[in-house]
């Protein structure tokens, strides 16, 4: 080593010549994703609803798989199925509150709630979804829509039996709305993760379409259920004379609880 | 350490169990076996029911009786209102287990839990057999002394029974972050329900100047946290 010549070339000169063009690669953009069919547990067909219920808790990149493959169309209708029976049987619970005839409306606004909100909001995810760069077929995100559709409805089914004993113990109607809420937000956040997993294997170069598009989903979902309340109280009809946003609706339940509420201290 | 993998059912699986030997009880959890299912639920009922008796003893013999039932009667009804969540939020958080393994495996640590219930009972029932008598005036400083007692053993038996579940879960996830994710997920709901259900079932300890009763009279109108929620405000507009 002298003064001419400080450091030795790392590279030897033969090798300084501009790489050659890396071949397109299969690999997917997001870093620690397999891409989907590797493992052939994955490339078994899913039968029946209780078997998509199944993958989607346990396997769900079987369940992203096979929504890709010929005849997915019928795994989605499946999974729009269960979940449209297990937001009823969530409403049911939700109705037991105020009973009467709250226990078939009740069902029937989370129900119908749940699928308009996923019906308004398909198109905006499908432009988004390309706005990524996303190869993602219409089909492709009608499955990802019912996935989150459908792990929503059965965490909230899970959720059912600790949402009846509250509606049993309580009559503050600010309180049950608090409760399903929560259960609602918690259930939604591991739809969105399974979404989002889904989202990555369809060669989007961002996510932040799909972020954007969660916060709409989010707020028309918290919109409807001002839209159809009441949907845990009672009232005179079935939908609301007055129009409101959800926040305005929420102050005021909560100013209408504030003149509620007694402070009750008891021993033991 | 000796560690008992047979197949055959014994007693004895209950120090297996308090001592935590994560490969033995991850075989028992992965396969159905009545008998085992019963002798926890039985630890449950026996341990949680004798701590219960020796909690209500205090006030009245009946309403020891009556927290022999309702101690015992939380765990379960807890443990069976959550275990559709926790078999669900399991797999979800990277647990792969079946449903019916992930319900075993909270059955055993509230059966540790409980088995130190059961063992801190007689510890309990002496302490109030020394106590006072429970009147409306006079015995403030004995009612704070147990109280504080039993809040010291909860806590350890939770603890002991929580430390249990997370290397018992780590031995079945192979991953301690997964294992803390699930424990925590559990423990919250376990926590949220399980206090509602306190709630609903007092009295307890009891009250002097109220009567010995299963529940209180109107026990299902309000919830835990609306009462915690109304005491803060109470607290904090009175200052």
């Amino acid at each position: 080593m002298n003064e001419n010549n400080p450091v030795p070339p790392m590279i030897p000169p033969a090798d300084r010549t501009p790489p050659p063009p890396l071949p397109p690669s299969a690999t997917p953009p997001f870093p620690g994703s397999r891409p989907l069919g590797e493992d052939p547990a994955e490339q078994v067909p899913i039968p029946h609803a209780f078997a998509a219920i199944e993958a989607l808790l346990r396997h769900p990149r079987r369940l992203m798989f096979q929504l890709r493959q010929p005849g997915g169309g019928k795994l989605i209708g499946g999974m729009l199925f269960v979940a449209l029976v297990c937001a009823a049987v969530y409403g049911v619970v939700a109705g037991t509150f105020s009973g009467g005839t709250q226990l078939w409306a009740a069902p029937a606004k989370i129900a119908a709630g749940l699928f308009i909100s996923a019906a308004i909001c398909l198109p905006s995810l499908y432009i988004f979804t390309c706005l990524s760069g996303s190869q993602a077929r219409l089909a492709e995100v009608c499955g990802l829509l019912a996935g989150l559709l459908m792990l929503m409805t059965i965490l909230l089914v899970g959720f059912a039996p600790v949402a009846w004993i509250f509606s049993q113990s309580t009559s503050s109607i600010g309180w049950m709305g608090f409760l399903h809420l929560m259960f609602w937000f918690v259930a939604t956040l591991f739809g969105v993760r399974f979404m989002k997993n889904g989202f990555a294997h369809t060669n989007a170069k961002s996510q932040a379409g799909l972020n954007v598009w969660i916060i709409i989903f989010l707020l028309v979902a918290l919109q409807m259920t001002t839209a159809l309340r009441p949907i845990i109280g009672q009232a005179d009809t079935f939908f609301p004379g007055e129009k409101k946003f959800f926040v305005g609706h929420w102050i005021d339940c909560l100013k209408l609880q504030d003149s509620d509420i007694g402070i009750s201290r008891s021993r033991s | 350490m000796i560690t008992i993998r047979t197949n055959r059912f014994s007693l004895s699986e209950i120090s297996v169990l308090l001592r935590g030997e994560s490969q033995a009880i991850a075989e028992w959890s992965a396969r159905w076996d009545a008998r085992r299912f019963a002798l926890h639920i039985g630890v449950i009922i026996l341990g949680a029911g004798l701590y219960g008796a020796a909690m209500g003893w205090w006030r009245a013999p009946q309403q020891g009786l009556y927290v022999a039932i309702k101690f015992p009667l939380i765990i379960l009804l807890t443990t069976f209102g959550n275990a559709l969540i926790n078999g669900m939020l399991a797999p979800l958080l990277g647990l792969n287990i079946p449903f019916r393994q992930s319900f075993f495996v909270i059955v055993m640590s509230h059966a540790i839990t409980a088995a130190i219930f059961g063992a801190f009972s007689p510890l309990i029932m002496f302490m109030t057999w020394n106590a006072p008598p429970m009147t409306a005036s006079g015995s403030d400083a004995a009612y704070n002394l147990i109280k504080l007692s039993h809040v010291a053993v909860i806590i350890f038996a939770g603890t002991v029974g929580n430390l249990r579940l997370r290397q018992l879960l780590e031995h079945l996830g192979g991953n301690r972050a997964v294992a803390r994710r699930v424990m925590f997920a559990w423990l919250a709901g376990n926590l949220f329900l399980g206090s509602q259900l306190s709630w609903d079932l007092r009295p307890f300890i009891g009250a002097p100047e109220l009567p010995v009763q299963f529940i209180r009279d109107g026990a299902m109108h309000g919830n835990f946290y609306e009462n915690v929620f109304g005491a803060f405000m109470h607290f904090f507009l009175t200052k």
